[in-house]
């Protein structure tokens, strides 16, 4: 049994009672207005800030967490989850901070923070589970409260269109995942993800049959591209990112942040714990189809924003390319060892740039209320402090030194170098992440030349709104601070995963096959 | 445990956290600037002196390590994947060192609250000073040669922004005299200019630097000084393949380019474009010496190396030194700005420093000369920057840059005067009183008992060039502050004096960046006193020093020879390296004072002061003379010309550059930019829109792909 004071289980606590005492709280104030906006903003900024604090004395104090462990639980406190949930914690807390400026003016704050909270706790609990099913109410819990969010413009219908999406696919991908979760247990007989994964491994090194398959039983292939897909959907891979513009677009922006820095990194920590785990252990050669992927999705991700006249499809565009270069790790986790320190470093720097990004284009269409590309003319005389810190957070993204993302991309197209020795294409793939870094700063650096070398007719200044403004000096410190000394970052995600995959689950499966 | 190691790596253990705080401190001073100026200027001035008194405060709680002898060194990892470390290393050199720039800089802080009253763009000058002294301070307390080029690229950053801070380029603020054009050159530059021929300048030298660092990270394997001192086996690496002594001149290549040695000098005359604190604090004081202190971080490093032969290394130190002294010397005599004269005296001066760093390792006695540039380079520190700042005050009343607007202001500002006088003392040497006495001493005594050739050669090149220095420190004090007034200096008083009939014209006109200086014109006056104090500190301080020169040195010289000894095992039993042992009886000849070197130091001073006396006090020859003998008459030209090395730099490095870029943009450059980079620009933006034309926004599309995807992901797999 899981102990009581163990991270998950108080996160849960925590966030859960207020996430559902904040409604109960409005029902019985009656004051309208602003002012419940301020109270549940700070409530939920206070809360999360609390949560982050207890996740990070645990890491830091405390004795030691295993690195990446498979329990008998439902739920394991280990440094990986720790990793997630302090990453996924940031983006809540920038979001949920910035809600002050961004949801004045619209109804229902009350059941906004609460399912802001409740999605929170649903993307932490993904990175914990060591179960199926866990894994899965866990996906519901994170995904059913943003498809109400991403609708919370009720009367614009872009945001309706968008959260329909949004919401279809949800739902077409949760049943792909049951389905996959349906073979494994099938077959297994346990919803146990180790114990499944330990279990399929030793089924495939028993099944002798001589076909094509060698020994990897068919419905487990069948299983894991499913998962794929279902994952795939929330981390926005190619075949499955076709929703992923119009619900970032559509969906007010401060969600918007919420859904490309947060959701998509919690699908990040169910493929890594589920799929890179599982089809080790089994053996598949699966690398060169997530490399494949990966390449198709950076691509694909760089080629959509290029011409792109919205600022935030764009940068829906550019997390989808980002998904691409994270995904290097993940492919090529067999035979590089720093591959998956660079995917977790990568995934909480993306972290904090997309959000940053995304709330500072939440602050223009606050204060300018437009979303199109033109009206960024000249933005940083308007509003100064947003047009640098949009400026630092893309060019953060497309890599350039000495900001994190450089570093973050450095280790993942290292790590594909050096798989170099092990397999023949790996290189190919620190070439195309280098192409496509270039690629994108060709829509990156449009922005920031619209901002800064284009004149526009009306220069003033305009009110910038102080509760981003805040959020965005955050992200500017975090993205020059550990631009220029990222030792304990990549240390923190080099710890929280497991530098010899065959420790965590047995070696059944023959990784060198074929 | 790794995490632990972590967490470990995080906090910064012990007393360690103040020596980081002394470069931090500044940095994180200046980003707060633009936020204070949002407030009001009043608390602007009061944070950016205050970050500079804090950080000197800081750097002042290390002097009793100094004297002690012992040496903090901190590490933190810093870039895991090369195994580069982020340390510092205050050991006895950096602590010196960092206690004169942050004393230094914190006196000229005060300065420029006085000097730049009521300048339009104070927030951004403050800012790239705290950010200057951020970069210097890491400079000097770096213990690795990486964090050592940040901070060598943050001072030439702050430098170039500085030197060209008025950047209207209005005609009082350029440099040089209007219409001097030499071989086609003009000799007269703006401040934008100014500041982007530094900052060029500068890079030259910065790329050999960076050549010679990554040359020996190359076989080293770290950046470290600590490091690359307990592991000797690079060297001998490098040895083998005659690499050693290049690489350690590439290194010197970025002294020689921020020191503005020859053949990289010329830059530093036109950077007195700059504000007059920043040519006190940046071209006199830190910056310039931040070449001859990496020359006293790898000299002994490489002296040490005592295996091999690095002589070669030396003698381009100490002959590179020699040069730029004589050469910018003689140039110093015949120019007629102030800030100028001043500027070719600190080129000059700091190759005495290089001089004896460079005769440091030829010689036996390494410390002798070691300590001798080192005192040196403190003792210029101090009297440079309080003549630079005299030099300010007077600019700021006079408004002219020339010394012929100037003269008779002895009685108008007589502490200007006295404390000017002082400091130029020390410059030229004045025996017994000054500290610029007893450091040049030193160095003709390094010179004189290194025992070889090299030695004597350069200390008569050194004797010539204090000569001079005497004569032309005199000239200046003299055509300044003695004979009659200027012209310029008439009109002042005159229009002062119809202005206080009248209602002043000049309260209507549009404010100005440099209003104050309008304002301050109603007459010849004495400077305010936070501006005439923190040059009587330095100047009084330089005196005090002087007058206790000879038991400064002594206590300098056993500081060093201990540091040295502990640090790099170089110590007067280190006789295994000596050629000859005829050093050996010098180990109790350093103890007292050279006879011959103290009777030249006399000497030169005699006949230098006794010929700026003559023509420029009392007057009784009219330099004018030269003009009557032809070949007197082209020397001056020449000098006055700077031997054409600025017009040769120009045409070989500017005009005919330029020239070939044209061609090449003409018959290459162009063809590319109209032919081939559009066809990218298109089949680009045809492939964005092919991605663009697949995202139809209908909902079965997106199904459809989806499931197709499932099934190629599938397929993927089964393959």
């Amino acid at each position: 049994m899981i102990d009581i004071s163990s991270t998950p289980i108080m996160i849960i606590i925590l966030l859960g009672s207020v996430g559902l005492a904040i409604p109960i709280v409005d029902a019985y104030k009656k004051e309208k207005g602003k002012n419940k906006n301020k109270l549940f903003s700070a409530i939920t900024f206070g809360t999360l800030i609390l949560s982050l604090l207890i996740i990070i004395s645990r890491v830091v104090g405390g004795e030691p967490l295993p690195g990446m462990n498979f329990g008998n639980d439902v739920l394991t406190d280990d440094m990986f989850g720790s990793f997630f949930a302090v990453s996924l914690l940031i983006v809540s807390i920038m979001v949920s901070a910035s809600s002050w400026n961004f949801m004045r003016g619209i109804s229902n704050y009350s059941s906004y923070y609460s399912l802001l909270l409740l999605s929170t706790i649903g993307m932490i609990l993904i990175a914990y589970s060591t179960d199926f099913v866990m894994l899965f109410i866990a996906w519901e819990l994170m995904s059913i409260p943003t498809y109400a969010l991403a609708a919370f413009s009720k009367k614009d219908p872009i945001s309706n269109e968008a959260a329909i999406k949004y919401f279809l696919f949800g739902a077409f991908s949760s049943s792909i995942l049951v389905f996959a979760i349906g073979f494994v247990y099938a077959v297994t007989g346990t919803t146990n993800i180790g114990d499944s994964i330990t279990l399929l491994a030793e089924l495939s090194a028993s099944n002798q049959t001589p076909d094509k398959l060698g020994g990897v039983i068919p419905i487990s292939y069948l299983a894991i591209g499913l998962f794929v897909a279902g994952f795939g959907f929330k981390m926005g891979l190619v075949p499955f990112h076709m929703w992923l513009p119009d619900a970032y677009e559509g969906a007010p922006t401060t969600i918007g942040a919420l859904l490309a820095a947060g959701t998509k990194k919690a699908g990040f920590a169910a493929a890594i714990r589920v799929i890179v785990i599982g089809m080790f252990a089994i053996g598949l050669d699966w690398s060169i189809v997530l490399a494949i992927l990966a390449v198709i999705t950076m691509t694909v991700g760089n080629f959509g924003a290029l011409i792109q006249k919205s600022v935030p499809r764009m940068m829906a565009y550019s997390s989808v390319a980002q998904a691409g270069y994270i995904m290097i790790g993940l492919a090529l986790a067999p035979y590089a060892s720093s591959a998956l320190d660079g995917s977790l470093f990568h995934i909480l720097n993306h972290a904090v740039m997309k959000s940053a990004s995304f709330l500072a284009i939440a602050a223009v269409a606050i204060a300018l209320a437009s979303y199109s590309l033109e009206k960024y003319t000249g933005l940083g005389r308007k509003m100064p402090i947003t047009a640098i810190a949009l400026s630092i957070s893309l060019l953060a993204l497309a890599g350039v030194p000495p900001l994190n993302g450089f570093w973050s991309k450095l280790v993942l197209f290292q790590s594909a170098i050096d798989s170099g020795t092990v397999i023949s294409w790996g290189p190919y793939l620190a070439i195309a992440g280098l192409l496509n870094s270039a690629l994108s700063l060709g829509y990156y650096l449009w922005i920031i030349k619209k901002m800064y070398l284009d004149e526009s007719n009306d220069m003033s200044r305009v009110k910038e709104p102080k509760a981003i403004l805040g959020v965005l000096v955050f992200a500017i410190i975090f993205m020059v601070g550990f631009g220029i000394w990222h030792a304990p970052l990549l240390e923190f995600a080099s710890i929280s995963v497991p530098t010899h995959i065959d420790q965590i689950v047995p070696p059944f499966g023959n990784i060198t096959q074929n | 445990m790794r995490r632990k190691k972590m967490v470990e790596s995080i906090g910064f253990e012990g007393i360690a956290i103040n020596v980081w705080l002394v470069w931090i401190l500044p940095f994180v001073g200046a980003a707060l600037i633009p936020a204070l100026a949002k407030k009001n200027i009043r608390i602007t001035n009061i944070g950016a002196v205050g970050f500079a008194i804090i950080s000197a405060l800081l750097a002042a709680t290390l002097i009793p390590l100094a004297i002690s002898g012992s040496e903090i060194h901190s590490q933190i990892q810093w870039i895991s994947a090369l195994n580069i470390k982020a340390g510092i290393l205050a050991d006895p050199l950096s602590i010196i060192m960092t206690n004169l720039v942050a004393w230094v800089s914190s006196l000229i802080m005060i300065y420029s609250v006085g000097y730049m009253h009521g300048d339009r763009d104070l927030t951004r000058y403050w800012f790239f000073m705290l950010f200057f002294i951020g970069s210097m301070q890491l400079i000097v307390l770096s213990d690795n040669l990486l964090m050592v080029f940040f901070g060598w690229e943050g001072v030439g950053f702050a430098s170039y922004a500085l030197i060209g801070f008025w950047y209207g380029d209005r005609k009082k603020d350029y440099v040089g005299r209007e219409g001097h054009i030499v071989k086609g050159i003009a000799m007269w530059v703006s401040p934008t200019h100014a500041g982007i021929k530094a900052f060029l300048m500068t890079r030259a030298g910065d790329v050999m630097m960076l050549s010679g660092m990554f040359l020996i990270f190359m076989y080293a394997g770290t950046f470290g000084f600590k490091e690359l001192l307990a592991d000797q086996t690079w060297a001998h690496t490098m040895m083998e393949q005659n690499l050693l002594v290049p690489a350690a001149v590439l290194l010197f290549g970025g002294a020689i380019g921020k020191s503005a040695q020859f053949p990289l000098n010329e830059w530093l005359i036109e950077a007195m474009t700059g504000p007059t604190p920043v040519s006190a604090l940046i071209h006199a004081a830190t910056m310039v010496k931040a070449g001859v202190f990496l020359v006293a971080r790898i000299g002994p490093l490489f002296f040490a190396l005592a295996a091999f032969d690095a002589a070669a290394f030396f003698e381009v130190v100490a002959w590179i030194g020699a040069i730029t002294a004589f050469l910018l010397a003689t140039q110093a005599i015949v120019n007629p700005e102030i800030k100028k004269v001043l500027a070719y005296s600190t080129g000059s001066q700091i190759g005495y420093m290089m001089m004896a760093l460079g005769i440091a390792g030829l010689s036996t006695q390494f410390v002798d000369g070691y300590t001798a540039g080192f005192f040196h380079l403190m003792s210029h520190a101090m009297f440079k920057a309080s003549l630079f700042m005299a030099a300010g005050a007077i600019l700021h009343i006079v408004g002219s840059r020339f010394m012929t607007d100037m003269g008779g202001l002895r009685k108008n500002m007589n502490k200007t005067f006295i404390f000017m006088l002082l400091s130029a003392l020390s410059l030229a040497g004045a025996p017994l009183i000054t500290s610029g006495f007893w450091s040049k001493d030193a160095i003709f005594a390094a010179l004189l008992q290194s025992g070889t050739s090299t030695g004597g050669a350069l200390f008569f090149i050194a004797f010539i060039v204090a000569i001079m220095t005497a004569f032309y420190t005199f000239r200046m004090v003299g055509m300044v502050f003695f004979g009659t007034k200027s012209k310029h200096i008439q009109t002042i008083e005159q229009t002062s004096y119809n202005n206080s009939q009248s209602v002043s014209s000049l309260s209507s006109q549009p404010s100005d960046e440099h209003n104050h200086q309008q304002d301050t014109k109603h007459t010849i006056h004495e400077v305010s006193p936070i501006m005439w104090i923190p040059f009587a500190i330095l100047a009084i301080s330089t005196v005090f020093i002087g007058l206790v020169g000879f038991f400064f040195e002594q206590e300098i010289h056993s500081i060093m020879a201990s540091y040295l000894s502990s640090s790099f095992g170089i110590g007067e039993a280190n006789s295994a390296h000596s050629t000859n042992n005829l050093g050996q009886s010098a180990g109790q000849e350093t103890e007292a004072l050279n006879p011959i070197a103290l009777v030249s130091s006399f000497v030169a001073f005699g006949i230098g002061a006794g010929l700026g006396i003559l023509f420029y006090i009392i007057r009784k020859k009219d330099p004018e003379i030269i003009s009557r003998y032809p070949v007197l008459k082209n020397i001056w030209l020449f000098l006055y010309n700077r031997w054409y090395i600025n017009s040769l730099l120009y045409w070989g490095f500017v005009k005919i550059p330029l020239r070939l870029y044209q061609l090449i943009w003409l018959y290459f450059e162009n063809m590319i930019a109209q032919g081939i980079n559009p066809a990218i620009e298109y089949s680009m933006s045809f492939l964005s829109k092919w991605v663009k034309y697949t995202q139809t926004g209908v909902t079965q599309t997106y199904l459809f792909v989806f499931a197709a995807g499932i099934i190629i992901v599938l397929i993927m797999l089964y393959l």
